[in-house]
């Protein structure tokens, strides 16, 4: 302890300690010299020979510090120092170090957090790793005919494709749940949940959409939770007839309460029902799925007062699988363990729900996942983009690397006399090298600090290109300690990569040679070429993945709509929620759509079921058969429009008409049927006048037009024949309105806001959105792939290039004699040139051997990513060594033109 | 010097040992204390003069001797080191340990 207390009083005197250490050692030789003196000698010897009995001075002095601080932190101190230095007077290379670190090590930090926040992330609640998943798997339901035969008659949820075909869900109907739920053995609690979607959430009078999360009474039981305020829901609140209450998030509370305990007690409507607020959910809670954040909690039951009739058959349809299943285990009990117990349990239920062969024959099978990190659906949107990505952004460090490794070989080639000069004087070599990697892992800590600020900056972007736009995007990385460790063990890692071997050979011990002429070996010469060859091959890489799905894109906006896709608004409206009812809800919606096509600047006005983009995915639409005289019609999407719909969309009308004011609910139902629809059912006759029926309604409508071919859904997916119907005639609960506007459609926004303000205040307008983004956001990921790749293999050529030219220069500068003497003897210019540059494509030659076959192995991995794209476009590759072989030329230019002017005379004077 | 004095590392640690007595005599700097180990060896002992330092250091580290500055016999400016309480009693263990050392190797050289 006092010794402790001595050398930190040491460290801090030390620096006149040192002083009083100096001072002795000389009075000591000086009175050795003095005694010499005396017996005789002169002066001069008797200083000598004080010195030669004293031993080495400066290493007795360094031993006698020693004592004192112990010799790492001593010598790490002196290498920072040194290095500081060194870095300091090579500004230019210094900084170019540091900028393209960051760049690296801030991608992939940023690339990491993401993938930390989606994969490796776990729910904050008390013990995570005792939740498990309800799924289920089974044989595909189709049959052979395409029949669906299956003990699944309904599904309200997420179904995602497995191995081999296979169909996976982790919807259960809710008497499977009440079964498992009874006298579990392996759970302390089995708790369900199912997506609410959104509702119109108003608090004192002030509507807004809030997405609600119905739980049952053990959910926040299970999950053990505890309320940020108030109390959170319970088995009492969750039963038919019980009073109706809610739970918000905390930000819900935030924002519309002004703090959580103002919340407690107060009335709220949803959907128009009166709701009481028992409690707030604590700030971090985000339910089970990571890929939503509820703003609602409410209890399972009270879908019956919010979702009507429908919820009432959904309890008790065997057939109807809608309900989500996640359970504690009991302390010791193991997944395994568990699934052993309930997958028989489950069988024999399902077993008994089956009704034909056919369903028997793939009954579903129950299995348990991990539910610590929540529900996988993040994880199978994202995880492959992530891995892909992750893997660009590595090969990005791993150029950058190589180049450094690269600037500092041709510097140590520089300081190759000095080292030498180090060795001979008897420097460890070891200790050499850990100066020469001290200086490296300062330039990579360096790089990793600024890598953090681009990190910070990436995340941002990266959200945003993930979310393509959407408000509720709930996926939110962060850089957290986890991430930053990571960071900088990256740092250290790169410092590492890049410095150990320069290190290594410039303190290689042929010091003789570098001390007599100061020219290098041949050795490095390689490691250099090796070093330009990786570049080059992994920037091919990067290109040809940055040109695949630029192509992709490229091919996805080249796909023909039909419908304009520039300057329209769209929006959305729920008026059902708010409490209108059929028939006023038409009317409404109509008067709205009148309202607005009389904004100064609105063309026209138009409303429908949904978005062209989004066709047959928002509800309301009808799906049953579809007949033209006793054709059944294969293929054909319906679609509910309001009046001008063709207009505002700028859809051709090729006959007839299109649906107006005329069509109204005691008229004769009407459709408008596209082009291909025409053709392929009435061949040359004109479809006008004629017949149309929906079986399942029972409706016979009218053709009164025939309109332009026009893309049904989403881009990727096959698009059907169109029919257009009157929407005053199919009456749709929530509509999205269009209007085609002069200028920039968002600018529109606030009068539309008040409009829909003073018609009725308890209706918020959702999803605004100009339909080039509502589009563009369906292809979010392409969009994102191509962006972020691009600008990848811009980043990747450049340092590619950096790193030839700097070899290239070095080499330049060291044959000048060489060069010098071909030119004395009569080589011309161009052959100087030549020279130079032939070296270049050699590399690039070795680069491309290398990568061309590797990157058409790896681009199949990307295959799922492409549309209408083979991984092995012969465009895409020879469009990509085109640009690197352009830009290694530029980059080996310089230097050969440099070589051609190198001038004989002086060339040879200076060896 | 024509005859060939003994270096102090035939026994290592001996040379702290050598330091804590010749201080336990009387104060000296570090100089002096080289030359009253040689001297008081009759030149057998020859001490490596640089060695010194390192080992002042140490002993002052462990606190078994104390430096503060002074005047020499020659009027010049020098750390004076003086033994403390605890170097005393680090003297008695060294003096018991040598001791046995030695007996123990007069023990060895003296069976037939």
């Amino acid at each position: 302890m006092t010794d402790v207390f001595r050398r930190l009083r040491y460290w801090i005197q030390s620096a006149r300690r040192n002083e009083a250490l100096r001072e002795e050692m000389e009075l000591h030789l000086a009175e050795t010299a003095a005694e010499l003196e005396a017996y005789g000698m002169t002066a001069e010897c008797a200083r000598a020979e004080a010195r030669r009995r004293f031993g080495n001075v400066g290493l007795k002095h360094e031993e006698s510090r020693e004592i004192w601080i112990t010799r790492f932190w001593s010598e790490l101190g002196q290498d920072v120092r040194y290095a500081s230095r060194t870095m300091a007077a090579n500004k230019a290379f210094s900084a170019l170090a540091v900028l393209s670190l960051a760049l690296g090590i801030g991608a992939n930090t940023a690339i990491y957090s993401f993938m930390e926040s989606i994969l490796l992330r776990s729910l904050p609640v008390a013990d995570p790793g005792s939740l498990v998943v309800l799924n289920w798997h089974s044989r595909p339901p189709q049959n052979a005919d395409k029949e669906w035969a299956h003990v699944m008659h309904g599904l309200q949820g997420r179904a995602w494709p497995g191995d081999k075909g296979e169909m996976s869900s982790g919807m259960f109907p809710y008497p499977a749940f009440e079964m498992l739920g009874d006298e579990n053995p392996v759970f302390s609690t089995l708790f369900g949940y199912f997506n609410g979607q959104t509702k119109t959430l108003a608090v004192r009078g002030e509507a807004a959409s809030a997405s609600t999360e119905y739980v049952t009474g053990g959910y926040f039981r299970g999950l053990a939770v505890s309320p940020a305020a108030g109390r959170l829901i319970g088995s009492g609140d969750d039963r038919p007839g019980a009073a109706p209450v809610a739970v918000i998030s905390f930000a819900t509370s935030q924002n519309r309460f002004g703090g959580a305990p103002n919340a407690i007690g107060q009335s709220i409507l949803v959907d128009n029902v009166p709701f009481t607020v028992i409690g707030v959910a604590p700030p971090d809670f985000f339910g089970v799925d990571p890929a939503a954040a509820p703003d609602l909690y409410l209890p399972l039951h009270t879908n019956l007062l919010l979702d009507g009739d429908r919820a009432a058959r959904m309890y008790r349809d065997e057939n109807f699988y809608w309900i989500e299943m996640m359970g504690r285990l009991r302390p010791g009990v193991t997944m395994a363990q568990a699934q052993a117990v309930l997958a028989p349990r489950f069988h024999q239920w399902v077993a008994a729900t089956a009704t034909t062969d056919g369903e028997r024959a793939k009954l579903p099978a129950l299995t348990l996942n991990p539910g610590a990190a929540g529900l996988g659906s993040l994880r199978r949107e994202y995880s492959k983009p992530l891995y892909v990505l992750l893997a660009m952004v590595v090969l990005i460090l791993a150029i950058t690397c190589a180049n450094i490794a690269n600037l500092l070989l041709a510097r140590a080639a520089a300081r190759r006399r000095e080292m030498a000069l180090r060795l001979s004087l008897g420097a460890g070599r070891f200790r050499v090298v850990r100066q020469l990697l001290t200086e490296s892992i300062m330039l990579a800590s360096l790089g990793g600090a600024a890598g953090v600020l681009f990190a910070i900056w990436s995340v941002r972007a990266l959200t945003f290109l993930f979310s393509g736009g959407r408000e509720n995007f709930t996926l939110h990385a962060e850089l957290n300690w986890h991430v930053l460790g990571v960071t900088a063990a990256l740092s250290v890692v790169c410092g590492l990569f890049f410095g150990l071997a320069p290190a290594i050979q410039a303190t290689r011990p042929d010091v003789m040679p570098a001390l007599k002429n100061g020219r290098g070996g041949g050795a490095r010469r390689h490691t250099q070429d090796v070093l330009v060859v990786a570049q080059i091959a992994m920037s091919f890489g990067i290109l040809v993945a940055a040109g695949l799905f630029v192509r992709t894109l490229d091919r996805l906006h080249s796909i023909p709509l039909g419908y304009a896709r520039e300057n329209i608004l769209l929006f959305s409206l729920n008026a059902r929620q708010a409490g209108h009812r059929n028939p006023g809800i038409a009317t409404f919606y109509e008067n709205l759509r009148k309202r607005f096509e009389s904004i100064p600047g609105v063309k026209s006005a138009t409303l429908s079921q949904s978005s062209m983009i989004m066709a047959g995915e928002a509800g309301g639409t009808y799906m049953g058969t579809i007949k033209i005289g006793a054709a059944a019609i294969e293929g054909a999407g319906v679609m509910v429009t309001g009046p001008r719909f063709l207009t505002t969309m700028q859809i051709p009308l090729l006959a007839g008409r299109e649906i107006d004011d005329r069509d109204q609910p005691g008229s004769t139902p009407v459709a408008v049927i596209s082009e291909e629809l025409a053709r392929t059912y009435f061949g040359n006759e004109n479809p006008v006048g004629r017949r149309i029926t929906f079986v399942d309604d029972k409706r016979d409508l009218e053709i009164v037009g025939v309109s332009g071919n026009v893309r049904y859904g989403r881009l990727k997916e096959e698009s059907p024949m169109t029919v257009f119907v009157a929407a005053r005639q199919f009456s749709p609960d929530r509509v999205t309105y269009a209007l085609r506007t002069a200028g920039d459609p968002l600018r529109y926004v606030q009068s539309v806001v008040e409009i829909v303000r003073e018609a009725d205040s308890g209706i918020p307008v959702k999803d605004v959105v100009t339909q080039a983004a509502e589009i563009d956001r369906t292809i979010s990921r392409e969009v994102m792939f191509a962006k972020l790749c691009t600008a990848f293999a811009v980043l990747a050529l450049l340092m590619a290039c950096v790193g030839l030219y700097g070899t290239m220069s070095y080499k330049v500068a060291r044959q000048t004699g060489e060069i010098g003497i071909r030119m004395a003897l009569g080589a011309r210019r161009g052959a100087v040139v030549w020279m130079v540059l032939r070296r270049v494509l050699l590399l690039a030659a070795a680069g491309l051997a290398i990568s061309v076959p590797a990157a058409l192995i790896a681009s199949r991995l990307v295959k799922s990513f492409l549309f209408d794209t083979q991984p092995n476009d012969p465009g895409t590759l020879a469009l990509a060594g085109a640009v690197l072989l352009s830009a290694v030329i530029l980059a080996g230019y310089a230097p050969a033109r440099r070589a051609s002017r190198i001038d004989p005379l002086a060339a040879l004077r200076q060896d | 010097m024509g005859r060939k004095a003994h270096k102090n590392d035939s026994l290592p640690g001996s040379l702290d040992m050598l330091i804590l007595r010749t201080l336990s005599r009387r104060d000296l700097h570090g100089y002096g204390i080289v030359q009253f180990i040689q001297q008081s060896s009759d030149n057998e002992l020859l001490v490596e003069e640089g060695s010194l330092y390192p080992a002042l250091q140490r002993l002052e580290l462990n606190g078994w001797i104390d430096g503060v500055w002074g005047v020499t016999p020659n009027n010049r400016r020098a750390r004076i080191y003086k033994i403390t309480a605890a170097g005393r009693k680090q003297l008695a263990v060294e003096t018991r340990k040598y001791a046995k050392l030695t007996l123990a190797i007069a023990r060895v050289m003296g069976a037939e």
